[in-house]
C-alpha cells in the first residue's frame, strides 16, 4: 500500500514535563486572533526570576510534579526571540545545573520555541541555534498565503494603516527548513480566514513545510454559515491532497483518522488539555498551570496562580486540574455527542468564558465547526482509502 | 433538591461551621425579609434553621419565627435553649451547663484542640450529640495530622467504653462514619441554601461572611446566588453535586463535611477539597474503623456495617491516577 505520512507526535509525547518561561509579553506583531489580550512591553523576565525558577524546579527533581522522564523547556512570549540573550543565559544555566546535579533530565531535554520568525536569521538567534541545535524544537508560525497571513498577522503600529508580516517571515522559511527539515508550522483559523484554508495549506506545502498543524480558534467568533464554508474548504483541500498525492509526504492536522466517534465516559474520559501537568512562569515569578491562565491571556477572569518561585507550588491549587476529566466538565449534549472524538477544548478559554470562576464548564463555541470538520474528515479518509484500494488492484 | 433554608438573623449570628464570622456590628435581617424568607420556605417546602446572634431578638422577630416550624442554632450561654448550641471555648467546657436533649457544636482551632482535647472526654457521656468543627483545617501539617490521629485514637477509647456500656454516643468525628452507608456531607448549594441579612441567598454563610474584598485568588469570594424577589439562581449548580466532584465521588469518608467554602478557599474550585480536608477526614474514617473493630471485640455490633481497609490517606491519589 502507498504510504500515508503520519503526523509527528511531539518529542517524548506524554513522558515529558513541559515548563514554559513567559520571557516577555511583548511582540513585534499584533495578530488579530491572538488570545494574549494583555501584551505589553514592560513585563520582561529578569535573570533573577528565571534562575530562581530553574533552581526550584531542579531542586524538586523527585517531587511528583517534576518526576517525569524528560523535560521540554519552552520559551514563549509575546515573541520569545526578543529576549534571546536572556534565553541563552537561561539555557546555559539549565544545562550546567542539570550536569552538576547529575539530574536525570540531562540526558533527555529539549528547548522549544514557537516564534513569529521575524528575527530568526539574526546573529544572536542563529548563534543560539548552532549552540543548541541537537536539543531544539522551533516552530515558525506562518499562516498560509500572503493574503491570509497578512489579514491577521500584522505589525504592531501606532498608526491606522495595517502592515502584514508575511514577507518578513517567509524569507526565513528556507533557512529554518534547512536547519529543521521536519519542522511543522502552526496555523490558526478564525471566521474571516475560512475562504483561504485550502490555498493556504497548499501554499505551505509548496514552501516545503511538510507538517501543517492547524486549528480553529476556541473563542466564540463564529458566524452563521461558517461551518458550511469551513466544510466546503476542507473538502476542496481533501480533493487536492488526494488528487496530487500530497498525503504521501505532507500532513495536515485537520485530517486525522479515528476522530468523530462517540466517546465513553468510563473508558475515554481523560481530559483533552494538559493544563496543570504543565508549568508556566511569568516575569513576576508566578507559576501557572498553563500560560493561558496568566493574566495577559485572560479577558474576563483573574489569573489562576498556583505558586511562585519563592514559595513553590501550592499543590492544592493543582488538584482541580489533575482530577479534571472529560465528562465532568462537559454538557450532556457533549457527552451524548455522536461525533465527540477529536473535539478539542482549551482549559484556559473554558475558564475565561465560564459563568463562575471554574475550569469545570466546557465551552461549546466550536461545536458546529467540529461537526463540519468531522464530515470533511470522513470524506477525506473514505476517498483516500478507496483510491488506495483501487490502486492496490492495479 | 434544596430542602433546608438557613436564615441568618443578624450579621453577628454565630458561626456553627468552618467559616469565621468577623462581623462585630449588629445588623438584624429586616422584618420584611424575614417574613419573606419564611414565606419562601413554606412555598418551597423547605425546613428552616434560624441562626441567632448572642442578644435577645425583638418581640416581633420572635413572633415571626414562631409562625413556622423550625430549628434554631444559638451561641452557648447559660440557660439558653436551642436545637444546636455553639461553643467556642474548648478550655472552658467544665463551665458548660450541658443539656441532654441538645446537640452541641464545638468550634476549635488545632492548637487548642491538641492542648485541650481531653476536655472532650468528660463531655461525651453528657450530651446527645457533639460535633467538633476544626476552624483551621486548611493549615494542618504532617505533624498536625499525626497529632490529630493520636488524639482521635484516645477519644475513640472513650466512645468505645460508652458503647460497651450500652450508651449510644453521637460524636461526629468518630461515630458518624460507623453509622453511615453513603456520603452525608454539608450539601450546601444542593440541599441547603442560606438567606443572609441583605435579603440575598448564598451557598452557605461562609460565602456571605467573606470580607467584601476577599477573593482567594479568582475574584470575589462573596457572591450571592439569588434573592427573595427573583428566587434562586445558582450558576454551575452541578458543581455542588457529588456527581461533579471527581475526588469526593470516589471517596468513602462519608462523615466528611466536604465543605464547599473551604474548597473554594483552598483549591479555587467548590467541587475539589484540599489535601488537608481529605487527610483529616480519612484520619477520622480510619480511626472509626478501628473503633468499630474495638467495639466488636465485646460482642456483635452492627454486623451489616463495614469500613474497608484502604491504602491511601488522600483519595486524590487514586483519582489522579
Amino acid at each position: 500500500m502507498n504510504k500515508i505520512k503520519e503526523q509527528s507526535l511531539s518529542w517524548q509525547s506524554g513522558m515529558a514535563k513541559n515548563i514554559t518561561f513567559i520571557v516577555t509579553k511583548d511582540c513585534q506583531l499584533a495578530c488579530k486572533y491572538c488570545y494574549l489580550v494583555g501584551k505589553n512591553e514592560k513585563e520582561r523576565m529578569s535573570w533573577e526570576v528565571a534562575k530562581q525558577a530553574v533552581d526550584y524546579i531542579l531542586d524538586n527533581e523527585y517531587d511528583e510534579n517534576f518526576n517525569y522522564e524528560s523535560v521540554v523547556w519552552d520559551f514563549i512570549g509575546g515573541e520569545p526571540f526578543l529576549e534571546i540573550e536572556l534565553i541563552d543565559k537561561i539555557c546555559d544555566y539549565i544545562k550546567t545545573e542539570m550536569f552538576h546535579r547529575n539530574h536525570h533530565w540531562f540526558d533527555s531535554y529539549r528547548f522549544s520555541f514557537s516564534t513569529n520568525g521575524i528575527n530568526y536569521d539574526s546573529e544572536k538567534v542563529q548563534n543560539f541555534i548552532k549552540k543548541n541545535h541537537s536539543h531544539l524544537s522551533i516552530g515558525i508560525t506562518i499562516d498560509g498565503t500572503q493574503k491570509k497571513h497578512d489579514m491577521n498577522r500584522i505589525w504592531k503600529s501606532e498608526g491606522s494603516e495595517e502592515k502584514g508580516s508575511y514577507v518578513d517571515v517567509v524569507r526565513n522559511i528556507p533557512l529554518w527548513l534547512e536547519q529543521f527539515p521536519n519542522a511543522g508550522t502552526k496555523v490558526t483559523i478564525s471566521s474571516a480566514d475560512i475562504p483561504y484554508i485550502k490555498e493556504s495549506v497548499l501554499h505551505l506545502y509548496s514552501l516545503g513545510i511538510h507538517e501543517v498543524n492547524i486549528n480553529v480558534v476556541f473563542e466564540d467568533v463564529w458566524n452563521e454559515g461558517d461551518d458550511v464554508l469551513f466544510e466546503n474548504q476542507l473538502i476542496q483541500l481533501a480533493d487536492s491532497i488526494i488528487e496530487n498525492e500530497y498525503y504521501k509526504d505532507f500532513a495536515c492536522s485537520f485530517f486525522t483518522e479515528n476522530m468523530g466517534k462517540p466517546m465513553d465516559c468510563v473508558l475515554e474520559n481523560q481530559n483533552w488539555c494538559g493544563a496543570g501537568k504543565m508549568l508556566s512562569i511569568d516575569a513576576a515569578g508566578n507559576f501557572y498551570p498553563c500560560t493561558r491562565f496568566a493574566q495577559y491571556s485572560l479577558r474576563d477572569k483573574k489569573a489562576w496562580i498556583i505558586g511562585n518561585v519563592r514559595y513553590g507550588i501550592d499543590k492544592n491549587k493543582l488538584r482541580p486540574f489533575l482530577t479534571l476529566d472529560r465528562c465532568t466538565q462537559s454538557t450532556q449534549e457533549c457527552i451524548d455527542c455522536e461525533v465527540a472524538g477529536g473535539c478539542a477544548w482549551c482549559q484556559g478559554e473554558n475558564y475565561d468564558v465560564a459563568d463562575t470562576p471554574t475550569i469545570y464548564q466546557r465551552s461549546t463555541a466550536i461545536c458546529k465547526m467540529h461537526k463540519a470538520r468531522v464530515r470533511a474528515n470522513n470524506y477525506y479518509w473514505n476517498k483516500l482509502y478507496r483510491k488506495l484500494e483501487l490502486e492496490s488492484h492495479d | 433538591m434544596i430542602k433546608y433554608l438557613v436564615i441568618l438573623l443578624d450579621d453577628t449570628s454565630v458561626s456553627y461551621c468552618h467559616y469565621e464570622n468577623n462581623k462585630a456590628e449588629r445588623k438584624l435581617i429586616s422584618l420584611e425579609d424575614l417574613n419573606e424568607g419564611i414565606f419562601y420556605a413554606m412555598k418551597e417546602n423547605l425546613s428552616i434553621q434560624f441562626v441567632y446572634p448572642d442578644y435577645e431578638l425583638p418581640a416581633e422577630y420572635k413572633d415571626a419565627i414562631n409562625t413556622v416550624d423550625h430549628s434554631c442554632v444559638k451561641p452557648y450561654a447559660k440557660g439558653v435553649k436551642a436545637d444546636v448550641l455553639v461553643i467556642n471555648d474548648i478550655d472552658k467546657l467544665g463551665n458548660v451547663d450541658w443539656q441532654q436533649d441538645t446537640a452541641y457544636v464545638l468550634r476549635v482551632d488545632k492548637s487548642k484542640l491538641f492542648a485541650f482535647y481531653q476536655n472532650i472526654i468528660s463531655v461525651l457521656p453528657k450530651v446527645m450529640r457533639l460535633n467538633v468543627v476544626l476552624t483551621d483545617v486548611e493549615t494542618f501539617t504532617e505533624c498536625d495530622f499525626d497529632a490529630y490521629r493520636k488524639l482521635l485514637t484516645e477519644l475513640a477509647d472513650v466512645v468505645k467504653t460508652e458503647y460497651v456500656r450500652g450508651r449510644i454516643v453521637q460524636f461526629n468525628l468518630l461515630s458518624d462514619r460507623i453509622m453511615l452507608d453513603a456520603m452525608n456531607n454539608c450539601n450546601a448549594g444542593v440541599e441547603n441554601i442560606t438567606l443572609a441579612t441583605d435579603g440575598r441567598f448564598y451557598i452557605c454563610p461562609g460565602f456571605y461572611f467573606a470580607e467584601d474584598d476577599a477573593d482567594f485568588g479568582l475574584g470575589k469570594a462573596k457572591f450571592s446566588v439569588g434573592d427573595l424577589k427573583n428566587g434562586l439562581d445558582i450558576k454551575n449548580s452541578q458543581l455542588y453535586r457529588m456527581t461533579h466532584a471527581p475526588i469526593c465521588r470516589k471517596c468513602d469518608a462519608y462523615q466528611c463535611k466536604r465543605c464547599v467554602w473551604l474548597n473554594r478557599k483552598t483549591t479555587y474550585e467548590v467541587n475539589t477539597p484540599s489535601h488537608e480536608q481529605c487527610v483529616v477526614a480519612h484520619l477520622e474514617r480510619n480511626v472509626s474503623r478501628e473503633l468499630l473493630k474495638g467495639i466488636r471485640e465485646y460482642g456483635e455490633f452492627m454486623p451489616e456495617k463495614e469500613i474497608k481497609e484502604i491504602d491511601y490517606i488522600d483519595p486524590f491519589n487514586i483519582v489522579k491516577d
